[in-house]
């Protein structure tokens, strides 16, 4: 049974708790059921973290090769400037989807820009709680269970 | 009876998938990829249209056409969605929920397709999952009109 890894990045501890319009109205923890739900559906399994500090994704993405199939990537703020974030997807040898909550492309212009989308197999963004799910699901597409 | 009907649009060049650029865009044609679409809406329950043209307005006559009888639109603009302002201005025109896919990463690609002028107006974007991003944007569409009943 493949074995996924879903990343969250700084401040989405804080979802359903801060600006409402843009981020819905799940919070991180109902993410992470929806996630584990979707899981069994699909006869995966997950494992759902959070960090706010760039290092610790990186530490952590570094341990995925052998141990995860594939990673689901919220890289929060991260997405649009760390390019050591960037450098850590390629050490992963697995597929790695980005996701994002929000349409980054309808907010400020410096949302415009990821520097990590071009590592990653694609981006699902605009979606809610619901882009994790389909990133999921993109992912047993792609490596199967 | 369907529960939602769903419009899928393709632009330019999509006429052309499975003969051409196989490496990038994958081998199934575009009557295979609509035949995947189609039994994916069957098995949500919603009913979806197929459109492709190689022309702009076309396309914005298309989407014109869809107010008030259809209740999401799927579209893949092909490189329209890099410089169209109008097709833009059609989404943005017609208010109805509108899900951006792309069948290849477009940010592994040139710089030119790195910017879509149709993403603001849209919900939202999927790219880089071959056809399958077809399906996944079905999914998340259905997704948008289910919570827009809640409300």
């Amino acid at each position: 049974m493949n074995r996924f890894l879903v990343i969250s990045g700084p401040n989405l501890n804080l979802l359903g708790t801060r600006k409402v319009s843009i981020y819905k109205e799940s919070t991180l923890e109902e993410i992470h059921m929806r996630l584990r739900q979707k899981a069994a559906e699909l006869g995966v399994e997950v494992d759902c973290e959070q960090y706010n500090s760039e290092g610790a994704i990186i530490d952590r993405m570094q341990q995925v090769p052998g141990n995860y199939a594939g990673v689901i990537l919220n890289a929060g703020a991260l997405a649009h400037y760390s390019y050591a974030l960037r450098s850590a997807i390629g050490t992963m040898l697995v597929p790695c989807v980005e996701v994002f909550i929000s349409n980054v492309h309808a907010r400020e212009e410096f949302r415009h820009t990821s520097v990590i989308a071009d590592v990653c197999v694609g981006t699902i963004a605009g979606f809610g709680a619901n882009s994790y799910v389909l990133a999921l699901e993109a992912l047993v597409y792609l490596v199967g269970r | 009876m369907e529960r939602y009907k769903i419009a899928v649009m393709h632009g330019p060049n999509l006429n052309m998938l499975g003969k051409r650029e196989i490496g990038i865009y994958g081998g199934n044609t575009l009557e295979q990829i609509n035949s995947q679409i189609e039994q994916e809406a069957i098995r949500l329950g919603v009913s979806a249209g197929f459109f492709q043209s190689n022309l702009e307005g076309a396309i914005i006559d298309h989407i014109h056409g869809c107010a008030g009888k259809i209740d999401g639109i799927l579209i893949n603009a092909g490189a329209f969605t890099h410089y169209s302002i109008a097709l833009r201005d059609a989404i943005a025109a017609v208010k109805l929920p509108t899900v951006e896919v792309h069948i290849s990463n477009i940010f592994k690609r040139e710089s030119f397709r790195h910017f879509s002028i149709i993403a603001p107006v849209c919900r939202g974007q999927i790219c880089g999952f071959g056809s399958y991003s077809y399906i996944l944007g079905l999914r998340a569409l259905i997704g948008i009109l289910e919570s827009q009943e809640m409300e």
